[in-house]
């Protein structure tokens, strides 16, 4: 079963500042990587305007031309404001719905963190960190890792099972 | 002591009012949330329903019996059906100015605002695409040429009208606009659960707040999505309008062929998207106990910006008159120089002449843009000109085109009317709801700011909240 060592700071400095301190005891897990977000966004916007601008010559010069005063079926200049919408809107909507589904793996109804209802504070005026264990004897010293580390509260919470 | 005197008047109006902490701010913005609804929502909400009542009745019957009952005729073909149009979309301009552009600048003052305008802009964005919709006669059948679906008939959209580019810029500015929200709103949706104290309200908030734990793994990524998202919108405004100005500018009639359309069409949707703002926010914030957030610093930015584009307006103005006249051409000479100002229609062009070129130049003066009431009259006015601009453009350049034979009047008919007016309503009711049921403010936006108005750098004793 896993365990969540909690702890509420109530200035973001202070949760920081212990963030940082206990590290090297918790791991280097909070060592955050560069976000992927851009990449994602990137080849939503290319293969959106690329798909817009195929889509436009498609129908128009070939599955369905219409003959307007001879003008060419194929009309670069005229296909280009749908092809810079159609790339703008895929690269929202991969941005959107990456970030939502892939970058935050939600929605989720249920994560074990949420087992402390002390836990409603950090959306509120609260900040805390967050430690989890599968190891029953570590908590005690995590426990008092935190409060050594400035925590105003420390609470341990069971995942349901 | 005199150069104390010189500071205080010198230093900026305060962002935060009072001593703040996230605490405090969590609590007063979202109080009106948990209280019971007042008497004066109640009763706005029931007028708003009414109205919408009106709208939903008017599009029933423009469906069953046809758009003959509008007063379209030819020449004037485009009639009410347009203007409302433009001018709801244009009103959407100012959400996303304030959300994205705003942002990208790194506008503090934005941070208050943002949430309301975006709000504006998704409601305001529905009552515009309600009419080219219904204009289409039968809108059921307008799916086969407004949008690339297959369908057994095999005929395909023409992606070289203007009218298609509407079409994929409006649903895509309102997508945009609408997950761009939907991402601002997750934190205070969390927020609004986690302070929660009946179950059901936890539940409702829970299932829209998707699970949110504001983990800092997670925000690490909402932050850089959310600036992208700005950075996007951002061209958005810009493209959206100016392709609506495209439906009139890439047409050969005297009053909508001009090639200064796209920059004064995108000004002017700014322009009337403040006067939005700044009229529902005047009273929204007195009513709602947002006085702390939104201050006179916020309403006073928007009066500049107000002034600043409708500079950009009235030079737009001044640009049509002076291609007209240069050109030589008779018929623009007609239109601009006979028909708008002399013609059947002179009293609309005067009424948008006085709102949009003589009211803004009060916000000239600081005490108009300090003053809730010279405000909030100016933002109304504004709005009643903007809708003007949109009449003298669409109805005066079709009323009298190329031969007099052709020439006839316009008269909406009371369906037009009860459209326009149903509308108004339908906008007022979602955001009325709007206001009761979601954080009208970014509340963890503006903790964010608060915090760092409070620890910030150099700027912080200018910027800073002071009690």
């Amino acid at each position: 079963m896993r365990r969540f060592v909690l702890g509420e700071f109530t200035e973001p400095d202070a949760c920081v500042e212990a963030a940082r301190r206990l590290r090297d005891g918790i791991d280097d897990a909070l060592a955050i990587q560069r976000s992927k977000v851009p990449v994602v966004a990137l080849t939503g916007g290319v293969l959106g305007a690329l798909g817009g601008y195929t889509l436009q010559w498609y129908l128009n010069s070939r599955a369905y031309p219409i003959n307007v005063g001879s003008r060419p079926q194929h009309g670069f200049w005229t296909n280009i404001p749908i092809t810079f919408e159609s790339g703008v809107l895929i690269a929202v909507l991969s941005i959107f719905f990456g970030s939502i589904f892939w970058f935050f793996r939600l929605p989720r109804t249920y994560h074990p963190v949420f087992e402390s209802e002390r836990f409603r504070t950090a959306s509120l005026d609260a900040f805390w960190i967050s430690a989890e264990t599968s190891d029953e004897n570590a908590v005690a010293d995590l426990e008092r890792k935190f409060r050594e580390a400035g925590a105003h509260k420390v609470h341990t919470v069971a995942e349901a099972t | 002591m005199a150069e104390a005197v010189l500071d205080a008047r010198l230093l900026p109006l305060p962002l935060i009012e009072g001593a703040q902490d996230d605490g405090t701010l969590n609590k007063s913005l979202n109080a009106y949330v948990w209280q019971a609804p007042q008497r004066g929502w109640l009763a706005l909400l029931l007028l708003g329903m009414a109205g919408t009542g009106v709208l939903f009745s008017a599009i029933a019957l423009t469906i069953a019996k046809g758009i003959g009952l509008w007063g379209n005729n030819i020449p004037v073909g485009w009639a009410f059906g347009i203007i409302n149009f433009v001018w709801w979309i244009g009103i959407g301009h100012a959400g996303t100015l304030i959300s994205a552009i705003l942002l990208l600048f790194q506008q503090k003052w934005r941070t208050s605002i943002n949430r309301f305008a975006e709000a504006m802009t998704l409601f305001a964005v529905m009552q515009a695409a309600l009419f080219p919709v219904l204009h289409t006669g039968r809108p059921w059948f307008a799916i086969y040429w407004l949008f690339p679906y297959p369908s057994t008939n095999s005929i395909w959209p023409q992606f070289k009208s203007p009218l298609m580019w509407d079409v994929f810029a409006v649903s895509t500015y309102f997508i945009t606009s609408l997950l761009f929200w939907y991402l601002g709103l997750i934190p205070d949706l969390a927020a609004l659960r986690d302070s929660s104290t009946s179950r059901r309200a936890r539940i409702g908030y829970g299932i829209f707040a998707l699970g949110w734990r504001g983990s800092a793994r997670h925000w690490h990524h909402y932050k850089i999505a959310y600036l992208l998202l700005a950075g996007l919108a951002t061209p958005l405004v810009l493209s959206v309008h100016t392709i609506v100005s495209w439906d009139f500018a890439l047409s050969i009639l005297p009053g909508w062929h001009t090639t200064i359309f796209p920059p004064y069409f995108v000004a002017g949707a700014v322009f009337s998207g403040f006067a939005m703002v700044l009229t529902l926010l005047i009273p929204a914030r007195r009513y709602m106990g947002l006085k702390h957030v939104v201050t006179a610093r916020h309403l006073e930015a928007m009066a500049k910006v107000m002034l600043l584009t409708g500079l950009i307006v009235e030079y737009g103005y001044l640009m049509e008159h002076f291609a007209a006249w240069y050109s030589g051409n008779e018929y623009e000479q007609h239109i601009f120089f006979v028909t708008r100002p002399r013609g059947p229609y002179a009293w609309a062009y005067f009424t948008q002449m006085f709102c949009n070129v003589v009211v803004p130049q009060m916000f000239w003066t600081r005490w108009a843009r300090r003053n809730v009431w010279t405000l909030w009259i100016g933002a109304v006015l504004v709005n009643v000109g903007m809708w003007f601009e949109r009449f003298n453009i669409i109805v005066t350049s079709l009323h009298q085109d190329f031969i007099p034979s052709n020439w006839a009047m316009y008269y909406p008919t009371w369906v037009d009317l009860s459209l326009l007016f149903g509308t108004i309503c339908f906008f007022g009711t979602l955001f009325l709801i709007f206001l009761k049921f979601l954080p009208a403010v970014a509340t963890s936006e503006l903790k964010e700011l608060n915090h760092e108005l409070a620890h910030g750098g150099g700027m912080s004793e200018l910027e800073g909240a002071r009690p």
